[in-house]
């Protein structure tokens, strides 16, 4: 009976071998390197009926082995020792590469461990030692044992088996880790970066490409770049040229529009290549310029565009210093700004200061002009420093031009809201001045000194609103050009010159009356200004005569620039609502006669205006066609589908004043029609029929009351 | 009570021993001691609940067989629940699955010893 419960030989070569299958099978399975030590070795252990065991395993970039696994061991007593991979029992290994069977007696670490006989088998990569796996004391029921050749031959094959998975968790553990460092890199990159595949979707994205796309990561990887850029055609071209053509493509400035964000940046699209140089997709950089946007729009808060740029590729310009050179200076100041300020709010002042500066500016720098210095309301340009050119002086005069006629739209728009309009007296001077950068490293101005920008600045004092002055110097590279004119001024005495100095004032035609401005400047007005209650005279109201006017006009066959008249008086018949309800056609004709008189406007132009605007008072009373035609638009109404809605928002509006009752309000209709008369042929044909029959229509309702 | 044996408990007159680590010489002896010591008080039912003990060698499975050998002789038995797979694949080849058992769980191996 003893006999049948004897383990046979045959069924220990029977474990060993499916041990070693077990591991075989599982070891590819690991993705841990100390997961996989630790099952080499408990399996080990079991298989070879070792009492503990041990695994040691490279450091990287060192001779020294670490504990990687220990079984059934006190590892404490181990503590503090280094295992060399050249001493002792591992040299031998290191050399022999295959197991050995030791008496631990003797041997400088594993006596430490107390046990008798050692098993050791080496772990390699390659030829490399990488690793020993260390079984202690094989069990006997006869008590501990020697291993036996038979167990080293079992290990070693454990152990080939146990570096084959070793190395391949190392390589894919080297393969993450060379992954996150290129993301790590990848990611800390300014430039925007990201990679193609050969299906042409996106498999890696860094940070700063997210940000230029705007979109998060997982939004894009996977996606088709056409998807991705699927508003930017030429984003998308570029890739695909680079994909059919197989070579780099560098594109600067391009704008790319990403999901409600524009940045313009810098773009270059390589083929990625395999060891086999075939291509496997493309990797597109992408440089974001907005940092230099910003320092460049910074920058051109002070200076032209032009030299903007020449600062940026000539870092010697910035150098403290400076050098004697012709330059042309400009000197703007507003006339009476001290006294119109003392009138205005604070916050009015500033708001007004940044209006003008902003649009006199934008002058400057289009004409290439440096902005030296801003004082108080006065401007300081120089044209021609740090780099001249033979268009200085003109450029300055072209500035001056433009800036007087601009300012006249400006004020066009400030005396309609009542607000003083802003005039400026400009002075040119043209000379040597000294010009650079002066101040301290930590702060410097490019600036221009000397006598010829004094007299730059005394011949601004002289000049009167809307004039520029300019001086000989300029007026002598100017006329050649035969494009300016100039009135020869008596000269001037200035300080800190002993001699008058003659002077010219540039002349320039005051633009036209931009009536379409003045338009929209108008409705803008209205539109802020109207009393809210009102429901009838509305903007609505006011466009509707506008619109019905023009019509009229042009059926009655109106000059063009009549028409523009009729349709200036149409805009401003109910401006008078805004301050005197009551006398509102006269208080309009008052606003009119004001801004049009600061405008410019042509007198005779301005009565026909204000004429037509009294001429709406009821009982309407035209004493001209162009009069009749407002009046006809102001009530055009009265004869169209609309005249219910219009009628009781004239109701409501009556109602904010006094109550009256239903029949008193069709009575005061039935009698207003009744007196009331088209005046033009064209508004007679087109709205009496109609206008005739509300009228009956109204007197049916009054006699069924 | 040792670091491999972790509880000895009675259910139902079957003495019920937990392990815990390596089934080997030493594992196997302190199984051994504790059947022995068990049986002299006249228990003859024995149940190890293995769910602690991941690995197993020949020389444990010997012990075990040895303890099957005296229960034998007394019309005892031992069963094992909670086994590793590797440790009941062990147990298998070594043969001892021929005189004694392996249940899924304590009240199988309560209810069949």
């Amino acid at each position: 009976m003893a006999a049948e419960f004897n383990i046979s030989e045959l069924q220990l070569k029977y474990l060993e071998l499916e041990t070693l299958l077990d591991i075989t099978n599982e070891l590819n399975s690991f993705d841990q390197i100390s997961v996989l030590l630790q099952e080499i070795l408990v399996k080990s252990c079991g298989v070879l009926n070792a009492s503990s065991g041990l695994i040691l395993i490279e450091d990287d970039n060192s001779d020294v082995l670490h504990i990687g696994a220990d079984f059934n061991i006190d590892i404490s007593v181990l503590k503090g020792l280094i295992f060399n991979k050249r001493k002792g029992i591992i040299s031998e290994i290191n050399e022999s590469r295959k197991a050995i069977n030791i008496q631990i007696e003797g041997d400088s670490f594993l006596s430490k461990t107390q046990c008798k006989y050692g098993l050791i088998a080496p772990l390699l990569d390659k030829k490399n030692l990488v690793g020993v796996i260390i079984l202690f004391d094989k069990e006997s029921r006869q008590g501990l044992s020697p291993f036996h050749e038979a167990d080293s031959n079992m290990l070693s094959a454990i152990a080939t088996q146990a570096s084959v998975a070793y190395n391949n968790i190392k390589l894919i553990e080297n393969i993450k880790e060379a992954k996150t460092f290129n993301d790590n890199v990848m990611q800390s990159i300014v430039t925007g970066v990201f990679t193609t595949n050969l299906m042409g979707e996106i498999n890696h994205i860094n940070r700063a490409a997210t940000a230029i796309i705007n979109l998060d990561k997982e939004s894009v990887i996977g996606n088709h770049y056409e998807y991705v850029f699927e508003s930017n055609e030429f984003m998308n071209q570029i890739i695909t040229k680079c994909e059919l053509e197989n070579m780099t493509i560098a594109e600067s400035q391009v704008l790319l529009e990403c999901n409600g964000k524009s940045t313009t940046v810098n773009i270059s699209v390589s083929p990625l290549l395999n060891d086999s140089n075939e291509p496997i997709g493309s990797v597109v950089a992408m440089e974001d310029l907005s940092n230099l946007d910003k320092l460049k729009s910074t920058f051109k808060k002070y200076v032209s565009k032009q030299i903007v740029d020449q600062l940026l590729e000539n870092d010697d310009m910035l150098n403290l210093g400076g050098q004697e050179q012709e330059a042309t200076i400009l000197f703007s100041d507003i006339r009476g700004f001290t006294s119109m300020s003392e009138t205005m709010a604070p916050n009015e002042v500033v708001e007004t200061l940044n209006e003008y500066f902003n649009l006199m500016i934008e002058i400057i720098f289009k004409y290439n002009g440096t902005l030296d210095k801003i004082i108080g309301d006065a401007l300081m340009v120089i044209y021609g420093a740090p780099n001249s050119t033979e268009q200085d002086t003109e450029n300055a005069v072209l500035t001056a031009i433009e800036m007087q006629e601009k300012l006249i739209e400006f004020n066009q728009d400030r005396i309609i809201n009542l607000q003083s309009p802003i005039k400026i007296g400009i002075g040119i001077n043209r000379g040597k001045v000294i010009s650079g950068n002066i101040g301290s490293k930590q702060q410097m101005n490019f600036t221009v000194i000397g006598d010829s920008v004094n007299l730059a600045s005394r011949l601004c004092s002289v000049a009167a609103a809307d004039e520029i002055i300019v001086s000989e110097a300029v007026w002598k590279k100017v006329k050649p050009l035969k494009l300016y004119k100039a009135k020869k001024l008596n000269p001037v005495k200035v300080k800190g010159k002993v001699k008058p100095i003659e002077i010219k004032e540039i002349l320039y035609n005051r633009p036209d009356f931009q009536y379409e401005l003045a338009y929209q400047k108008i409705e803008q007005f209205l539109i802020a200004n109207l009393p809210k209650q009102y429901t009838y005279h509305t903007i609505d109201h006011i466009r509707d005569v506008v619109i019905q006017s023009e019509r009229i006009a042009k059926k009655e066959k109106v000059d063009k620039s009549v028409i523009a008249d009729i349709k200036l008086a149409a805009w401003l018949h109910d401006v008078g609502y805004i301050w005197e309800p009551l006398r509102h056609e006269a208080r309009g004709a008052e606003y009119a006669t004001s801004i049009l008189n600061e405008m410019k406007f042509p007198k005779a132009k301005i009565s026909l205006i204000t004429g037509m605007i009294m001429a709406t008072k009821i009982p309407q009373s035209p004493k001209n066609h162009f009069e009749q035609i407002i009046c006809d638009a102001d009530l055009d109404y009265l004869g169209r589908d609309d005249y219910d809605v219009n009628s009781n928002y004239l109701l409501k509006e009556i109602h904010l004043t006094k109550k009256i009752t239903h029949k008193e309000w069709l009575q005061l209709q039935c009698n207003f029609l009744k007196a009331h008369t088209y005046f033009t042929n064209t508004t007679q044909k087109l709205r009496k029929n109609k206008k005739n029959l509300i009228l009956l229509k109204i007197q049916e309702q009054l006699n069924n009351k | 009570m040792s670091e491999f044996i972790t509880s000895i408990k009675e259910n139902n007159s079957i003495v019920i021993i937990e392990t815990n680590g390596y089934l080997n010489n030493v594992g196997g002896e302190e199984i051994s001691a504790i059947v022995y010591e068990r049986m002299a008080q006249g228990q003859t039912k024995f149940l190890i609940n293995m769910a602690g003990t991941k690995i197993v060698n020949s020389i444990g499975v010997s012990i075990l067989i040895e303890i099957i050998e005296k229960l034998q002789e007394v019309n005892g038995k031992i069963g094992y629940y909670n086994l590793a797979p590797i440790v009941a694949k062990t147990f298998n080849i070594m043969g001892l699955t021929k005189y004694s058992t392996v249940f899924e769980t304590e009240d199988a191996g309560v209810n069949e010893l």
